[in-house]
Protein backbone atom coordinates (compact mmCIF):
# COMPACT_ATOMS: atom_id res chain seq x y z
CA UNK A 1 0.00 0.00 0.00
CA UNK A 2 2.63 2.45 1.08
CA UNK A 3 4.71 3.68 -1.85
CA UNK A 4 6.86 6.58 -0.74
CA UNK A 5 8.61 8.69 -3.36
CA UNK A 6 10.63 10.42 -0.67
CA UNK A 7 11.55 9.36 2.82
CA UNK A 8 12.68 11.92 5.37
CA UNK A 9 14.84 10.56 8.16
CA UNK A 10 15.94 12.52 11.21
CA UNK A 11 16.12 15.79 9.31
CA UNK A 12 17.52 18.77 11.17
CA UNK A 13 17.93 22.24 9.76
CA UNK A 14 19.82 25.17 11.20
CA UNK A 15 19.64 28.75 9.97
CA UNK A 16 22.73 30.94 10.15
CA UNK A 17 23.67 31.50 13.78
CA UNK A 18 22.62 27.97 14.77
CA UNK A 19 18.88 28.64 14.90
CA UNK A 20 17.39 25.16 15.03
CA UNK A 21 14.31 25.49 12.77
CA UNK A 22 13.53 21.89 11.88
CA UNK A 23 14.03 19.28 14.60
CA UNK A 24 14.49 15.61 13.98
CA UNK A 25 11.73 15.25 11.40
CA UNK A 26 10.97 11.82 9.98
CA UNK A 27 8.15 11.13 7.55
CA UNK A 28 7.26 9.50 4.27
CA UNK A 29 5.92 11.35 1.25
CA UNK A 30 3.57 9.07 -0.65
CA UNK A 31 3.82 8.96 -4.41
CA UNK A 32 1.01 10.62 -6.39
CA UNK A 33 -0.65 11.90 -3.27
CA UNK A 34 -1.07 15.32 -1.71
CA UNK A 35 0.74 15.84 1.57
CA UNK A 36 -0.29 18.91 3.55
CA UNK A 37 1.99 20.56 6.11
CA UNK A 38 0.06 22.52 8.71
CA UNK A 39 1.00 24.32 11.89
CA UNK A 40 1.10 27.80 13.40
CA UNK A 41 3.23 30.57 11.86
CA UNK A 42 6.92 30.11 12.52
CA UNK A 43 6.64 26.37 13.21
CA UNK A 44 9.15 25.58 10.47
CA UNK A 45 6.85 24.16 7.78
CA UNK A 46 8.10 26.46 5.01
CA UNK A 47 11.68 25.88 6.14
CA UNK A 48 11.02 22.14 5.95
CA UNK A 49 9.43 22.47 2.50
CA UNK A 50 12.43 24.39 1.17
CA UNK A 51 14.76 21.55 2.18
CA UNK A 52 13.28 19.33 -0.54
CA UNK A 53 14.59 21.41 -3.45
CA UNK A 54 17.68 22.66 -1.61
CA UNK A 55 16.48 26.27 -1.79
CA UNK A 56 18.43 26.97 1.39
CA UNK A 57 21.64 26.39 -0.53
CA UNK A 58 21.22 29.79 -2.17
CA UNK A 59 22.06 31.48 1.09
CA UNK A 60 25.30 31.00 2.95
CA UNK A 61 25.53 29.83 6.54
CA UNK A 62 22.58 27.41 6.63
CA UNK A 63 23.06 23.73 7.50
CA UNK A 64 21.20 20.47 6.92
CA UNK A 65 21.59 17.23 8.87
CA UNK A 66 19.87 13.93 8.25
CA UNK A 67 18.49 12.38 5.10
CA UNK A 68 15.82 12.83 2.47
CA UNK A 69 15.81 9.74 0.30
CA UNK A 70 14.77 10.38 -3.28
CA UNK A 71 15.60 8.03 -6.13
CA UNK A 72 17.80 5.83 -3.92
CA UNK A 73 20.03 8.58 -2.69
CA UNK A 74 20.08 11.29 -0.06
CA UNK A 75 19.13 14.44 -1.95
CA UNK A 76 20.80 16.56 0.71
CA UNK A 77 24.11 15.20 -0.53
CA UNK A 78 23.49 15.71 -4.24
CA UNK A 79 25.76 18.09 -6.12
CA UNK A 80 23.67 18.48 -9.28
CA UNK A 81 21.33 20.96 -7.61
CA UNK A 82 19.98 22.62 -10.76
CA UNK A 83 19.01 19.18 -12.11
CA UNK A 84 17.42 18.33 -8.77
CA UNK A 85 15.41 21.55 -8.79
CA UNK A 86 14.00 20.82 -12.22
CA UNK A 87 12.77 17.48 -10.85
CA UNK A 88 11.26 19.04 -7.73
CA UNK A 89 9.39 22.21 -8.72
CA UNK A 90 8.15 24.97 -6.46
CA UNK A 91 5.23 27.41 -6.42
CA UNK A 92 5.22 30.36 -4.04
CA UNK A 93 2.69 32.43 -2.10
CA UNK A 94 2.60 35.28 -4.54
CA UNK A 95 2.44 34.54 -8.26
CA UNK A 96 5.91 35.04 -9.74
CA UNK A 97 5.61 35.37 -13.51
CA UNK A 98 8.92 36.31 -15.12
CA UNK A 99 9.07 39.69 -16.86
CA UNK A 100 8.44 38.14 -20.31
CA UNK A 101 5.57 36.87 -22.45
CA UNK A 102 3.18 34.09 -21.43
CA UNK A 103 4.79 31.75 -23.94
CA UNK A 104 8.35 32.57 -22.88
CA UNK A 105 7.45 32.06 -19.22
CA UNK A 106 6.59 28.44 -19.91
CA UNK A 107 9.28 27.89 -22.53
CA UNK A 108 11.96 29.27 -20.22
CA UNK A 109 12.44 26.11 -18.17
CA UNK A 110 12.41 24.02 -21.34
CA UNK A 111 15.07 26.18 -22.93
CA UNK A 112 17.18 25.80 -19.80
CA UNK A 113 16.92 22.05 -20.35
CA UNK A 114 18.33 22.56 -23.84
CA UNK A 115 15.14 22.19 -25.90
CA UNK A 116 15.55 24.51 -28.89
CA UNK A 117 13.25 23.01 -31.51
CA UNK A 118 10.40 25.50 -32.07
CA UNK A 119 7.71 22.95 -32.83
CA UNK A 120 8.58 20.94 -29.76
CA UNK A 121 8.64 24.06 -27.60
CA UNK A 122 5.20 25.15 -28.86
CA UNK A 123 3.88 21.66 -28.22
CA UNK A 124 5.20 21.42 -24.69
CA UNK A 125 4.02 24.94 -23.84
CA UNK A 126 0.50 24.13 -25.00
CA UNK A 127 0.55 20.85 -23.13
CA UNK A 128 1.68 22.52 -19.89
CA UNK A 129 -0.90 25.30 -20.16
CA UNK A 130 -3.64 22.73 -20.75
CA UNK A 131 -2.44 20.66 -17.83
CA UNK A 132 -2.70 23.72 -15.57
CA UNK A 133 -6.14 24.51 -17.02
CA UNK A 134 -5.19 27.93 -18.28
CA UNK A 135 -4.85 27.24 -22.01
CA UNK A 136 -8.29 28.58 -22.93
CA UNK A 137 -7.60 31.86 -21.16
CA UNK A 138 -4.14 32.38 -22.61
CA UNK A 139 -4.10 30.82 -26.08
CA UNK A 140 -4.91 34.18 -27.72
CA UNK A 141 -2.39 36.14 -25.72
CA UNK A 142 0.70 33.95 -25.70
CA UNK A 143 2.83 36.79 -27.00
CA UNK A 144 1.62 39.29 -24.42
CA UNK A 145 3.34 40.04 -21.13
CA UNK A 146 2.46 37.64 -18.34
CA UNK A 147 2.08 40.60 -15.99
CA UNK A 148 -1.22 41.44 -17.69
CA UNK A 149 -2.92 38.29 -16.34
CA UNK A 150 -5.01 38.34 -13.16
CA UNK A 151 -3.52 37.04 -9.91
CA UNK A 152 -5.28 33.69 -10.15
CA UNK A 153 -4.30 33.28 -13.79
CA UNK A 154 -0.71 34.19 -12.96
CA UNK A 155 -0.63 31.53 -10.27
CA UNK A 156 -1.91 28.87 -12.71
CA UNK A 157 0.63 30.11 -15.25
CA UNK A 158 3.36 29.64 -12.66
CA UNK A 159 2.08 26.12 -12.00
CA UNK A 160 2.12 25.45 -15.76
CA UNK A 161 5.69 26.74 -15.85
CA UNK A 162 6.67 24.34 -13.09
CA UNK A 163 4.86 21.46 -14.85
CA UNK A 164 6.48 22.13 -18.22
CA UNK A 165 9.80 20.67 -17.14
CA UNK A 166 7.98 17.48 -16.07
CA UNK A 167 8.91 17.33 -12.40
CA UNK A 168 8.24 14.36 -10.15
CA UNK A 169 7.33 16.47 -7.16
CA UNK A 170 5.75 19.93 -6.82
CA UNK A 171 6.19 21.97 -3.66
CA UNK A 172 3.50 24.55 -2.92
CA UNK A 173 4.18 27.22 -0.31
CA UNK A 174 0.76 28.63 0.62
CA UNK A 175 -0.16 28.92 -3.07
CA UNK A 176 -3.58 30.49 -2.51
CA UNK A 177 -2.96 32.86 0.38
CA UNK A 178 -2.80 35.87 -1.99
CA UNK A 179 -5.87 34.84 -4.04
CA UNK A 180 -9.63 35.35 -3.91
CA UNK A 181 -11.96 32.40 -3.10
CA UNK A 182 -12.83 31.65 -6.74
CA UNK A 183 -9.20 31.55 -7.88
CA UNK A 184 -8.42 29.52 -4.77
CA UNK A 185 -11.08 26.99 -5.73
CA UNK A 186 -9.60 26.64 -9.21
CA UNK A 187 -6.10 26.07 -7.85
CA UNK A 188 -7.38 23.48 -5.37
CA UNK A 189 -9.22 21.60 -8.10
CA UNK A 190 -6.09 21.73 -10.18
CA UNK A 191 -3.93 20.28 -7.43
CA UNK A 192 -6.27 17.34 -6.92
CA UNK A 193 -6.25 16.70 -10.67
CA UNK A 194 -2.47 17.00 -10.91
CA UNK A 195 -1.70 14.25 -8.45
CA UNK A 196 -2.08 11.65 -11.18
CA UNK A 197 1.09 13.05 -12.68
CA UNK A 198 3.06 14.50 -9.79
CA UNK A 199 3.48 14.16 -6.07
CA UNK A 200 2.42 17.28 -4.20
CA UNK A 201 3.57 18.74 -0.91
CA UNK A 202 1.69 21.82 0.21
CA UNK A 203 2.22 24.21 3.10
CA UNK A 204 -1.05 25.83 4.10
CA UNK A 205 -2.48 28.00 6.84
CA UNK A 206 -5.97 27.09 5.78
CA UNK A 207 -7.13 23.98 7.64
CA UNK A 208 -10.17 23.51 5.42
CA UNK A 209 -7.87 23.56 2.43
CA UNK A 210 -5.73 20.82 3.93
CA UNK A 211 -8.88 18.80 4.70
CA UNK A 212 -10.29 19.32 1.19
CA UNK A 213 -7.34 18.44 -0.97
CA UNK A 214 -4.77 16.39 0.91
CA UNK A 215 -4.46 12.66 1.40
CA UNK A 216 -1.95 12.90 4.20
CA UNK A 217 -1.46 15.71 6.72
CA UNK A 218 1.55 16.49 8.87
CA UNK A 219 1.19 18.82 11.84
CA UNK A 220 4.31 20.71 12.93
CA UNK A 221 4.86 22.73 16.05
CA UNK A 222 8.01 24.60 17.11
CA UNK A 223 10.10 22.84 14.47
CA UNK A 224 8.96 19.36 15.43
CA UNK A 225 6.62 16.92 13.75
CA UNK A 226 3.79 16.34 16.21
CA UNK A 227 1.67 14.01 14.14
CA UNK A 228 1.38 12.71 10.61
CA UNK A 229 -1.51 10.59 9.38
CA UNK A 230 -4.15 10.12 6.72
CA UNK A 231 -5.97 13.43 6.45
CA UNK A 232 -9.33 11.89 7.22
CA UNK A 233 -8.15 10.33 10.45
CA UNK A 234 -6.15 13.41 11.39
CA UNK A 235 -9.14 15.73 11.18
CA UNK A 236 -11.69 13.42 12.75
CA UNK A 237 -9.68 11.56 15.32
CA UNK A 238 -6.24 13.05 16.02
CA UNK A 239 -4.01 11.07 18.35
CA UNK A 240 -2.25 14.03 19.92
CA UNK A 241 -3.95 16.56 22.15
CA UNK A 242 -1.91 19.39 20.59
CA UNK A 243 -3.12 18.46 17.08
CA UNK A 244 -6.71 18.43 18.23
CA UNK A 245 -6.33 21.84 19.85
CA UNK A 246 -4.78 23.30 16.68
CA UNK A 247 -7.28 21.93 14.19
CA UNK A 248 -10.23 22.93 16.34
CA UNK A 249 -8.81 26.45 16.40
CA UNK A 250 -7.95 26.67 20.07
CA UNK A 251 -4.52 28.14 19.30
CA UNK A 252 -2.31 29.12 16.38
CA UNK B 1 -9.87 78.17 22.07
CA UNK B 2 -11.04 79.69 18.81
CA UNK B 3 -8.05 81.96 18.68
CA UNK B 4 -5.64 79.04 19.05
CA UNK B 5 -7.28 77.31 16.08
CA UNK B 6 -6.96 80.50 14.12
CA UNK B 7 -3.31 80.78 15.04
CA UNK B 8 -2.71 77.24 13.87
CA UNK B 9 -4.38 78.00 10.55
CA UNK B 10 -2.21 81.07 10.03
CA UNK B 11 0.88 79.04 10.87
CA UNK B 12 -0.21 76.38 8.40
CA UNK B 13 -0.65 78.94 5.67
CA UNK B 14 2.68 80.54 6.48
CA UNK B 15 4.39 77.17 6.36
CA UNK B 16 2.90 76.19 3.02
CA UNK B 17 3.76 79.65 1.68
CA UNK B 18 7.41 79.26 2.68
CA UNK B 19 7.77 75.78 1.21
CA UNK B 20 6.00 76.88 -1.97
CA UNK B 21 8.36 79.80 -2.51
CA UNK B 22 11.34 77.52 -1.95
CA UNK B 23 10.08 75.18 -4.65
CA UNK B 24 9.08 78.02 -6.94
CA UNK B 25 12.57 79.52 -6.70
CA UNK B 26 13.90 76.48 -8.56
CA UNK B 27 11.63 77.18 -11.50
CA UNK B 28 12.64 80.83 -11.52
CA UNK B 29 16.33 79.97 -11.54
CA UNK B 30 16.03 77.45 -14.37
CA UNK B 31 13.94 79.72 -16.55
CA UNK B 32 16.19 82.70 -15.95
CA UNK B 33 19.29 80.69 -16.82
CA UNK B 34 17.68 79.65 -20.08
CA UNK B 35 16.61 83.21 -20.85
CA UNK B 36 19.97 84.79 -20.09
CA UNK B 37 21.85 82.18 -22.12
CA UNK B 38 19.44 82.76 -24.97
CA UNK B 39 19.83 86.55 -24.80
CA UNK B 40 23.61 86.36 -24.74
CA UNK B 41 23.66 84.03 -27.73
CA UNK B 42 21.29 86.12 -29.90
CA UNK B 43 24.16 87.67 -31.82
CA UNK B 44 25.57 84.27 -32.77
CA UNK B 45 22.13 82.84 -33.53
CA UNK B 46 21.53 85.73 -35.95
CA UNK B 47 24.91 85.28 -37.56
CA UNK B 48 24.96 81.48 -37.98
CA UNK B 49 21.43 80.11 -37.49
CA UNK B 50 20.88 76.73 -35.78
CA UNK B 51 21.78 74.11 -38.39
CA UNK B 52 24.43 76.36 -39.82
CA UNK B 53 26.04 76.56 -36.38
CA UNK B 54 25.95 72.89 -35.44
CA UNK B 55 27.15 71.73 -38.86
CA UNK B 56 29.98 74.23 -39.19
CA UNK B 57 33.34 72.62 -38.41
CA UNK B 58 35.23 75.91 -38.25
CA UNK B 59 36.23 77.56 -35.00
CA UNK B 60 38.22 80.54 -36.17
CA UNK B 61 38.39 83.54 -33.82
CA UNK B 62 40.53 85.54 -36.30
CA UNK B 63 38.00 85.43 -39.13
CA UNK B 64 35.12 85.31 -36.66
CA UNK B 65 33.77 82.10 -38.16
CA UNK B 66 32.33 79.90 -35.43
CA UNK B 67 30.64 76.48 -35.55
CA UNK B 68 29.69 73.87 -32.95
CA UNK B 69 30.36 70.74 -35.01
CA UNK B 70 33.86 70.04 -33.64
CA UNK B 71 33.04 70.56 -29.98
CA UNK B 72 29.71 68.78 -30.29
CA UNK B 73 31.57 65.90 -31.88
CA UNK B 74 34.18 65.85 -29.12
CA UNK B 75 31.50 65.96 -26.45
CA UNK B 76 29.41 63.17 -27.94
CA UNK B 77 32.26 60.85 -28.91
CA UNK B 78 33.92 60.97 -25.48
CA UNK B 79 30.57 60.52 -23.73
CA UNK B 80 29.49 57.58 -25.88
CA UNK B 81 32.86 55.85 -25.58
CA UNK B 82 32.80 56.39 -21.82
CA UNK B 83 29.33 54.84 -21.63
CA UNK B 84 30.36 51.92 -23.82
CA UNK B 85 33.12 51.14 -21.34
CA UNK B 86 31.32 52.01 -18.12
CA UNK B 87 27.99 50.24 -18.65
CA UNK B 88 29.25 46.64 -18.89
CA UNK B 89 31.74 47.16 -16.07
CA UNK B 90 29.09 48.75 -13.86
CA UNK B 91 26.61 45.93 -14.52
CA UNK B 92 29.34 43.50 -13.57
CA UNK B 93 30.02 45.38 -10.35
CA UNK B 94 26.32 45.49 -9.46
CA UNK B 95 25.84 41.79 -10.19
CA UNK B 96 28.87 40.88 -8.12
CA UNK B 97 27.82 42.97 -5.14
CA UNK B 98 24.20 41.81 -5.06
CA UNK B 99 24.60 38.18 -6.05
CA UNK B 100 28.07 36.82 -5.56
CA UNK B 101 29.90 38.90 -3.00
CA UNK B 102 30.40 37.30 0.46
CA UNK B 103 28.36 39.24 2.99
CA UNK B 104 31.29 40.67 4.95
CA UNK B 105 32.80 42.18 1.77
CA UNK B 106 29.60 43.93 0.63
CA UNK B 107 29.98 47.10 2.72
CA UNK B 108 33.62 47.39 1.69
CA UNK B 109 32.87 47.37 -2.05
CA UNK B 110 29.78 49.51 -1.55
CA UNK B 111 31.76 52.19 0.25
CA UNK B 112 34.60 52.01 -2.26
CA UNK B 113 32.16 52.77 -5.08
CA UNK B 114 30.63 55.67 -3.21
CA UNK B 115 34.12 57.02 -2.52
CA UNK B 116 34.90 56.86 -6.21
CA UNK B 117 31.89 59.08 -6.81
CA UNK B 118 33.08 61.50 -4.13
CA UNK B 119 36.46 62.24 -5.73
CA UNK B 120 36.42 65.82 -7.04
CA UNK B 121 36.81 65.96 -10.81
CA UNK B 122 39.88 68.20 -10.64
CA UNK B 123 41.66 65.32 -8.92
CA UNK B 124 40.72 63.01 -11.75
CA UNK B 125 42.13 65.64 -14.10
CA UNK B 126 45.43 65.94 -12.25
CA UNK B 127 45.78 62.20 -11.94
CA UNK B 128 44.85 61.87 -15.58
CA UNK B 129 47.45 64.36 -16.76
CA UNK B 130 50.36 63.36 -14.55
CA UNK B 131 49.87 59.63 -14.12
CA UNK B 132 47.34 58.10 -16.44
CA UNK B 133 48.05 59.94 -19.71
CA UNK B 134 51.80 59.21 -19.65
CA UNK B 135 51.00 55.58 -18.89
CA UNK B 136 48.63 55.47 -21.84
CA UNK B 137 51.05 57.28 -24.17
CA UNK B 138 54.06 55.21 -23.24
CA UNK B 139 52.67 51.70 -22.88
CA UNK B 140 49.02 51.17 -23.69
CA UNK B 141 48.60 53.15 -26.90
CA UNK B 142 51.75 51.85 -28.67
CA UNK B 143 50.53 48.36 -27.82
CA UNK B 144 47.08 49.12 -29.24
CA UNK B 145 48.71 50.47 -32.39
CA UNK B 146 50.78 47.32 -32.71
CA UNK B 147 47.66 45.20 -32.53
CA UNK B 148 45.15 47.25 -34.52
CA UNK B 149 47.08 49.28 -37.11
CA UNK B 150 47.53 46.32 -39.48
CA UNK B 151 43.75 45.67 -39.50
CA UNK B 152 42.16 47.59 -42.43
CA UNK B 153 39.27 49.68 -41.11
CA UNK B 154 39.73 49.44 -37.34
CA UNK B 155 43.33 50.50 -37.83
CA UNK B 156 42.18 54.00 -38.78
CA UNK B 157 40.96 54.48 -35.22
CA UNK B 158 44.49 54.14 -33.89
CA UNK B 159 46.57 56.28 -36.23
CA UNK B 160 48.65 59.23 -35.06
CA UNK B 161 51.32 59.82 -32.47
CA UNK B 162 50.43 58.21 -29.15
CA UNK B 163 50.79 61.09 -26.72
CA UNK B 164 48.22 60.02 -24.17
CA UNK B 165 46.42 63.37 -24.40
CA UNK B 166 43.53 62.22 -26.55
CA UNK B 167 39.97 60.96 -26.94
CA UNK B 168 40.76 57.46 -25.69
CA UNK B 169 42.38 58.59 -22.45
CA UNK B 170 39.59 61.07 -21.82
CA UNK B 171 36.90 58.47 -22.40
CA UNK B 172 38.53 56.05 -20.01
CA UNK B 173 38.77 58.68 -17.29
CA UNK B 174 35.16 59.71 -17.91
CA UNK B 175 34.09 56.10 -17.71
CA UNK B 176 35.82 55.73 -14.34
CA UNK B 177 33.98 58.83 -13.17
CA UNK B 178 30.52 57.62 -14.19
CA UNK B 179 30.91 53.99 -13.17
CA UNK B 180 29.91 54.64 -9.54
CA UNK B 181 26.64 56.28 -10.63
CA UNK B 182 25.57 53.43 -12.85
CA UNK B 183 26.71 50.65 -10.57
CA UNK B 184 25.15 52.02 -7.39
CA UNK B 185 21.77 52.72 -9.01
CA UNK B 186 21.75 49.34 -10.73
CA UNK B 187 22.79 47.64 -7.51
CA UNK B 188 19.83 49.25 -5.75
CA UNK B 189 17.37 48.16 -8.45
CA UNK B 190 18.81 44.65 -8.47
CA UNK B 191 18.24 44.49 -4.74
CA UNK B 192 14.56 45.25 -5.39
CA UNK B 193 14.05 42.07 -7.45
CA UNK B 194 11.52 40.03 -5.46
CA UNK B 195 13.29 37.12 -3.77
CA UNK B 196 10.53 34.71 -4.79
CA UNK B 197 10.92 35.71 -8.42
CA UNK B 198 14.58 34.75 -8.32
CA UNK B 199 13.82 31.57 -6.40
CA UNK B 200 11.18 30.63 -8.98
CA UNK B 201 13.85 30.73 -11.64
CA UNK B 202 16.22 28.70 -9.50
CA UNK B 203 13.26 26.40 -8.84
CA UNK B 204 13.02 25.31 -12.45
CA UNK B 205 16.69 24.68 -12.74
CA UNK B 206 18.26 28.03 -13.65
CA UNK B 207 21.87 28.72 -12.74
CA UNK B 208 23.04 31.95 -11.09
CA UNK B 209 24.05 33.47 -14.43
CA UNK B 210 20.72 32.55 -16.01
CA UNK B 211 18.80 34.13 -13.15
CA UNK B 212 20.81 37.34 -13.52
CA UNK B 213 20.45 37.45 -17.30
CA UNK B 214 16.82 36.41 -17.66
CA UNK B 215 15.18 37.64 -14.48
CA UNK B 216 17.17 40.34 -12.71
CA UNK B 217 18.33 42.37 -15.72
CA UNK B 218 14.87 42.47 -17.40
CA UNK B 219 13.32 43.30 -14.05
CA UNK B 220 15.80 46.14 -13.47
CA UNK B 221 15.57 47.47 -17.03
CA UNK B 222 14.11 50.81 -16.03
CA UNK B 223 16.68 51.39 -13.33
CA UNK B 224 19.50 50.49 -15.69
CA UNK B 225 18.19 52.88 -18.33
CA UNK B 226 17.72 55.66 -15.79
CA UNK B 227 21.23 55.23 -14.43
CA UNK B 228 22.68 55.39 -17.95
CA UNK B 229 20.87 58.66 -18.61
CA UNK B 230 22.11 60.16 -15.36
CA UNK B 231 25.64 59.04 -16.13
CA UNK B 232 25.35 60.43 -19.65
CA UNK B 233 24.32 63.82 -18.29
CA UNK B 234 27.28 63.76 -15.97
CA UNK B 235 29.69 62.84 -18.77
CA UNK B 236 28.32 65.48 -21.14
CA UNK B 237 28.81 68.20 -18.56
CA UNK B 238 32.17 67.12 -17.15
CA UNK B 239 34.73 69.89 -17.51
CA UNK B 240 37.75 69.81 -15.24
CA UNK B 241 38.92 66.26 -15.80
CA UNK B 242 38.42 66.53 -19.55
CA UNK B 243 40.19 69.88 -19.80
CA UNK B 244 43.40 68.27 -18.57
CA UNK B 245 43.57 65.30 -20.88
CA UNK B 246 41.70 66.00 -24.12
CA UNK B 247 44.13 68.48 -25.66
CA UNK B 248 41.60 71.17 -26.65
CA UNK B 249 41.91 70.88 -30.39
CA UNK B 250 39.05 72.08 -32.62
CA UNK B 251 38.94 69.37 -35.25
CA UNK B 252 36.91 66.29 -36.01
CA UNK B 253 39.36 63.54 -35.21
CA UNK B 254 38.86 60.12 -36.74
CA UNK B 255 41.54 58.53 -34.60
CA UNK B 256 40.94 57.75 -30.94
CA UNK B 257 44.54 58.79 -30.33
CA UNK B 258 43.86 62.33 -31.51
CA UNK B 259 43.17 65.38 -29.37
CA UNK B 260 39.74 66.96 -29.46
CA UNK B 261 37.64 69.52 -27.59
CA UNK B 262 34.32 69.38 -25.79
CA UNK B 263 31.79 72.14 -25.30
CA UNK B 264 32.48 72.49 -21.59
CA UNK B 265 36.24 72.62 -22.00
CA UNK B 266 35.95 75.19 -24.75
CA UNK B 267 33.82 77.34 -22.50
CA UNK B 268 36.22 77.04 -19.59
CA UNK B 269 39.27 77.81 -21.69
CA UNK B 270 38.11 80.52 -24.03
CA UNK B 271 35.96 82.98 -22.10
CA UNK B 272 39.02 84.90 -21.06
CA UNK B 273 40.23 85.07 -24.66
CA UNK B 274 36.93 86.05 -26.22
CA UNK B 275 37.79 89.53 -27.40
CA UNK B 276 34.89 90.18 -29.77
CA UNK B 277 31.14 90.23 -29.17
CA UNK B 278 30.46 87.52 -31.72
CA UNK B 279 33.14 85.25 -30.16
CA UNK B 280 31.60 85.71 -26.72
CA UNK B 281 28.10 85.20 -28.08
CA UNK B 282 29.15 82.00 -29.85
CA UNK B 283 30.43 80.62 -26.55
CA UNK B 284 27.08 81.36 -24.96
CA UNK B 285 25.42 79.67 -27.90
CA UNK B 286 27.52 76.55 -27.23
CA UNK B 287 26.41 76.63 -23.60
CA UNK B 288 22.79 76.92 -24.66
CA UNK B 289 23.13 73.89 -26.93
CA UNK B 290 24.70 71.86 -24.14
CA UNK B 291 21.95 72.82 -21.73
CA UNK B 292 19.30 72.06 -24.33
CA UNK B 293 20.89 68.66 -24.97
CA UNK B 294 20.90 67.79 -21.27
CA UNK B 295 17.34 68.99 -20.95
CA UNK B 296 16.23 66.83 -23.87
CA UNK B 297 18.01 63.82 -22.42
CA UNK B 298 16.29 64.27 -19.09
CA UNK B 299 12.92 64.66 -20.80
CA UNK B 300 13.43 61.42 -22.73
CA UNK B 301 14.41 59.62 -19.55
CA UNK B 302 11.42 61.01 -17.63
CA UNK B 303 8.85 60.07 -20.24
CA UNK B 304 10.38 56.65 -20.62
CA UNK B 305 10.38 56.03 -16.88
CA UNK B 306 6.82 57.35 -16.53
CA UNK B 307 5.56 55.06 -19.28
CA UNK B 308 7.39 52.13 -17.75
CA UNK B 309 6.00 52.87 -14.32
CA UNK B 310 2.43 52.70 -15.62
CA UNK B 311 2.85 49.51 -17.68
Amino acid sequence: MSDPIMTVKKLNFYYQGNVHAVKNMSLEIEKNQVTALIGPSGCGKTTFLRCFNRMHDLYPGHRHEGEIFFENSNLLERTDITELRSRIGMVFQKPTPFPMSVFDNIAYGLKLKGIRNRAELADRVEQALKQAVIWDETKDRLKQSANGLSGGQQQRLVIARALAVEPDVLLFDEPTSALDPISTGKIEELMVKLKQDVTIIIVTHNMQQAARISDQTAFMYMGELIECDKTERMFTNPKQKLTEEYITGRFG
Amino acid sequence: MASSIKREQTLDKLFSGITFSAAFLILVIIVSIFISLFRESMLAIDAFGFFGFISNTAWDPVRENFGAATTLYGTLITTLLALAMAVPVSLGIAIFITELCPRFLKPIFGTAIELLAAIPSIIYGMWGLFTFAPLMGEYVEPLLQKIFLPIPIIGKLFTGVPLGIDILTTSIILSIMITPFISSIVRDTFALTPVQLKESAYGIGATRWEVVKDVMIPHAKTGIFGSIIIAMGRALGETMAVAFVLGNKHAIATSLLDASATITVTLANEFTEADTDLYLSSLFYLALILLGMNFLLLAIAKTFLARKGKG
